[in-house]
């Protein structure tokens, strides 16, 4: 059995490999018994103040080491870590602060061009009585004697069972989502994917992801504390310092989205930046040529904030078992699948698509404001939104977002699945579908990522899709950054739908 | 505001103005008061710095005090912890460090017993101040009686108006502790929208409405007193009658509010019928509910076990079976306690195949039931499709009225009350210097079990020694009420070489 607690996986690090570094960024590094004793000393100073088990404490700043001492004072005490996206405007922020219910916040003065200490001394706070006090960056220290025995005293009685944090969803359709995890499922559902994910102890681990989403928080602060690995993070990724950074730093494994692998590969600096310590288990395009996996050979790792992360996967350094391409892998331990025809709410056999329903230990907590009935099935099973289907070898298909399964003339068209086809044509990087309403009519509608041309784009695609399922509108552009973009890196749909409706690129 | 939160609740209900909602003895709370006082403590409360998920201890007897102190912290978001005024200082010691109690209010005493005292006890040190101990790192303040607070507190503080906007009906209302099969109580989880809600339906089952007054004595620290009756009532808009007073004064009491309704332990009331002046009180406003010793003959049932029962659990957030109980029912329905109430399904399952037998253990699920138990996980307190199992043996008719058949586990119910062996056997253990002991439940007419003790062992005790010094240390309704000695080799046996605890029991009642 593993640490099931912050506060003891710190312990075990401290102990096991005191010297390694924990985190790295571009100014400054921190080992794993630092990281103890700067998170315990920040601890005993935030007690001082009135931080107490179970409070919601809010972290508003960029990655980095300071953000990860932070967050593990916070967490060592069994307070609740609320994670803030930086990308959020005044308005935004006071909404996920209310929502969670955040007591006390830490914040960096600025950040940017962006005057945090202006904007959050200008909130409205008769409408946050919640928040109690705001703690800026420099002002952080060390509390005295009776403080720190007091956060001692109160990091003994930290529990698998006491919330972690409240993560919110980068998705923006909708109120805010703050997912609420506890230590226990939280540290259970990283460690359930490290092996299939190649991070152990001693990997050097580069994700460019916000450490206040769940990829960054999840897939890499947490996973590298569970493995004993160390994480190297930036504030602000740009490719010719990311690879500087990268060299320096001994880079053994570098996650995140294939976008952003893409775009820091295609910098200028990148055939010269020694990486040869890269592993297999990293993205495709940042390996030599020879570590390299088929196109699609690989699992999709497959998560949602609701399930910490990464709930399927496949071991990332081999290919795919035959017939299993396009897989997302099989559930990790701790977690339940079953796919679910919501109207009849039937148990669907192997090889039929619908809901994905997930169950299990390592799953989310709750939803802040919902109460269980509207977050979790009578059963227990949280309904994650997502089409899927699974296979007899418990191998996961994932069909894409309910909210995006596209009735054309009654037949299902799942945009993943033009998505797929679209990406199998030669010179194809990316592909987007998405529905497009055409003179009052649904239709597909896609944008590709080729430098071949729309027409031969279109042939290619009548080879490869039904003709209901052709995209009837195209874009097709050069590089992926000509395409609408979200703050947090994904792709915009919602823009992708009016781009697409409003060109001409008839195929 | 939403209407599922407690502060909803009081805007709505403040509009009942000068109407009653609570009699205690000579201690009386109007609707109007209820808001505008708990607003004012409320306002002091976010003043000290209690506010949305803060955890307030709460340790007053039944009274306008502790409604008063409830409705301030669960209006603005807080936690409620009633805890239990027959706690020891040890066992309120454990109560407040295992449920995380940020803030303790606490009556100044309760029936002759200094509560300052107490807490002192309970804290190691001087209840008073700003609160830095290591021993109950959490704890930050306590205060004796309302009185300060509600001087503290200023009226219409836009402050509190501004709390309750943020509270959700999914946010957690109340944590109640309860004894279960671990030898310290359980911290049982219910939010405002699940409580709230559940009294609301049973209210319209047990037909409970603003024309009615209920009697009923349950501690609003455990869940019967604080749903069933504490909140359903002001849910309803009734008048709510407890009392503390000795028989007499309870059936002046009761002569002079003229309660409609009541509910409750029977064997509590069991001193009032036998009280000399019995026979000539007005009771005759009681026309529903259980109290059957002081219900009036034409309400009564010819045998109390012709009448369904209710069962109650903390974990179900007070009563989860239940059937209309205002006329006999079949001599074949003899004991039943009906069907689960809406918001709970049962099943009845054989615990070793978990599939549905007529006789079983029950299984519960359903928006009624708890959040899960302060410091387990779910997964602890649930199985894997959503099902708490709670450890009492039951079995189901073909019409699918349910029948108590025992527990799987071995707490043991006395006058309402649960108490857990383990937690008796661990304070005799400590208290002998190791001593091996089995507490068990013995049958009895007025209480339901006796909670005994068979010490184990050749060596004499000195059992009234060992009573004070369990007095010191559990509520008098966990000590033992006999204590038996019985030798290693006089222990009867299962095959699986268990004690068996029926033999052990029959032997302990002839000793």
């Amino acid at each position: 059995m593993f640490a099931e607690t912050i506060p003891a996986l710190l312990r075990r690090n401290a102990c096991d490999r005191g010297a390694q570094d924990a985190v790295v960024d571009h100014n400054r590094r921190i080992s794993h018994a630092g990281l103890a004793q700067e998170s315990a000393k920040l601890a005993s100073w935030l007690v001082e103040r009135g931080v107490n088990r179970n409070h919601r404490v809010g972290l508003l700043m960029e990655n980095g080491v300071d953000w990860v001492v932070a967050a593990c004072a916070i967490m060592r005490l069994g307070a609740a870590l609320v994670p803030l996206s930086t990308l959020l405007r005044p308005n935004e922020l006071a909404e996920q602060l209310a929502i969670a219910g955040v007591r006390h916040l830490i914040a960096t003065p600025g950040l940017r061009g962006r005057d945090f200490r202006a904007e959050i001394d200008a909130l409205d706070r008769t409408e946050l009585p919640s928040l109690r006090n705001i703690w800026w960056r420099e002002e952080l220290a060390e509390g005295g004697a009776t403080a720190a025995s007091m956060a001692q005293a109160m990091e003994a009685r930290v529990v698998p069972a006491d919330d972690l944090c409240v993560i919110f969803t980068s998705g923006s359709s909708g109120a805010p989502k703050g997912i609420i995890h506890t230590q226990g499922a939280a540290i259970r559902a990283a460690a359930a994917g490290l092996e299939d994910r190649c991070i152990r102890s001693g990997t050097r681990l580069y994700l460019p992801m916000p450490l206040f989403w769940i990829g960054g928080f999840g897939s890499g602060l947490i996973s590298a504390m569970v493995a004993g690995a160390t994480l190297l993070t930036e504030a602000e990724p740009e490719p010719g310092q990311t690879l500087a950074f990268l060299e320096r730093e001994h880079v053994t494994l570098f996650r995140g989205w294939p976008d952003q692998a893409a775009r820091i590969a295609a910098h200028t600096s990148f055939p010269q930046t020694n990486l040869s310590g890269l592993t297999p288990g990293s993205l495709d395009a940042m390996l030599q040529p020879s570590l390299r996996a088929k196109p699609g050979a690989r699992a999709n790792v497959f998560g949602m904030t609701e399930t910490f992360g990464p709930y399927a996967g496949y071991p990332l350094d081999r290919d795919l078992p035959d017939g299993k391409l396009g897989s997302c892998g099989r559930a990790f331990s701790g977690i339940h699948l079953r796919i679910v025809d919501l109207q009849s709410a039937r148990q669907l056999a192997p090889g039929e698509t619908g809901r994905i329903q997930i169950g299990g230990r390592n799953i989310l907590r709750a939803i802040c404001g919902r109460e269980r009935e509207q977050t979790f099935t009578p059963d227990g099973w949280y309904d994650s939104g997502d089409l899927g289907s699974l296979d007899e070898d418990g191998f996961l298909y994932f069909a894409g977002r309910a909210d995006d399964m596209i009735k054309i003339s009654g037949a299902s068209v799942y945009p993943s699945e033009v998505e797929r086809a679209l990406e199998t044509i030669p010179g194809v990087s990316r592909a987007f579908a998405t529905a497009v309403e055409i003179a009052g009519a649904v239709q597909i509608g896609a944008a590709v990522v080729t430098e071949l041309d729309a027409s031969e784009v279109a042939r290619l695609a009548k080879e490869r899709l039904s003709a209901f399922k052709l995209p009837k509108r195209w874009a097709v552009v050069a590089a992926l950054d000509a395409l609408p973009h979200r703050s947090s890196g994904k792709i915009d749909r919602q823009a992708l739908r009016t781009l697409l409706t409003s060109t001409d690129k008839n195929g | 505001m939403e209407p599922g939160t407690i502060g909803g609740l009081l805007n709505k209900q403040a509009k009942l103005g000068e109407k009653c909602f609570l009699v205690v003895d000579a201690a009386r709370l109007t609707y109007g008061e209820a808001d505008a006082k708990s607003a004012r403590i409320a306002s002091a409360m976010l003043a000290a710095g209690i506010g949305r998920g803060s955890r307030v201890a709460i340790l007053f007897g039944n009274g306008p005090q502790y409604a008063l102190a409830w409705f301030a912290a669960v209006r603005i978001g807080a936690i409620a912890m009633p805890m239990s005024t027959m706690s020891t200082a040890h066992e309120l010691r454990g109560l407040l460090l295992n449920s995380d109690a940020e803030y303790l209010v606490a009556a100044r005493d309760y029936r002759g017993r200094d509560l300052r005292q107490l807490a002192g006890k309970a804290i190691g040190a001087a209840p008073s101040g700003a609160l830095n101990l290591p021993q109950l790192p959490v704890l930050r303040q306590i205060w004796f009686g309302i009185s300060e607070l509600e001087h503290a507190g200023t009226e219409n503080d836009p402050l509190v108006a501004a709390a309750e906007a943020q509270v959700s009906s999914a946010d957690i209302m109340a944590i109640v502790h309860t004894s279960g099969s671990t030898s310290a109580p359980k911290g049982v989880i219910h939010t405002h929208g699940q409580v709230i809600c559940n009294m609301q339906r049973q209210n319209i089952s047990r037909r409970l409405t603003g024309d009615d007054a209920l009697f009923s004595n349950s501690p609003f620290f455990w869940i019967g007193g604080l749903a069933y009756s504490f909140l359903a009532s002001f849910i309803a808009g009734a008048k709510l009658v407890c009392s503390a007073a000795d028989p007499r004064g309870m059936l002046d009491l009761l002569e002079a509010e003229r309660p409609t309704m009541c509910n409750g332990v029977a064997s509590t009331v069991l001193a009032l019928a036998s009280e000399p002046t019995f026979a000539q009180r007005d009771l005759s406003s009681m026309r529903r509910g259980n109290l059957y010793p002081i219900m009036p003959a034409d309400t009564r049932p010819a045998d109390p076990e012709l009448r369904y029962n209710l069962l109650g659990m903390t974990e179900a957030g007070s009563v989860c079976l239940a059937g209309p109980h205002e006329r006999d029912i079949a001599e074949t329905k003899r004991g039943s306690f009906g069907m689960p109430v809406e918001g709970i399904e049962a099943r009845v399952v054989d615990p070793d195949s978990g599939e549905d037998a007529p006789s079983g253990e029950l299984w519960l699920r359903g928006a009624n039931l708890m959040q899960g138990y302060l410091g387990h996980e779910r997964h602890e307190c649930f199985d894997g499709l959503g099902w708490y199992h709670t450890g009492d043996m039951m079995s189901v008719d073909q019409d699918g009225d349910f029948f108590f058949k025992g527990r799987a586990g071995d707490i043991i119910r006395t006058s309402g009350a649960q108490v857990s062996p383990r937690e008796v056997e661990a304070a005799i253990s400590d208290l002998t210097g190791g001593r091996m002991s089995i507490v068990i439940g013995l049958p009895d007419p007025d209480c339901g079990q006796l909670v005994a003790a068979v010490m184990i062992g050749e060596e004499p005790f000195d059992a009234e020694q060992l009573e004070a010094g369990l007095r010191e240390r559990l509520s008098p309704y966990k000590v033992p009420r006999r204590f038996v000695a019985l030798s290693q080799c006089e222990l009867p046996t299962m095959s699986s070489g268990k004690v068996d605890l029926r033999k052990l029991a029959d032997l302990a009642r002839v000793r």
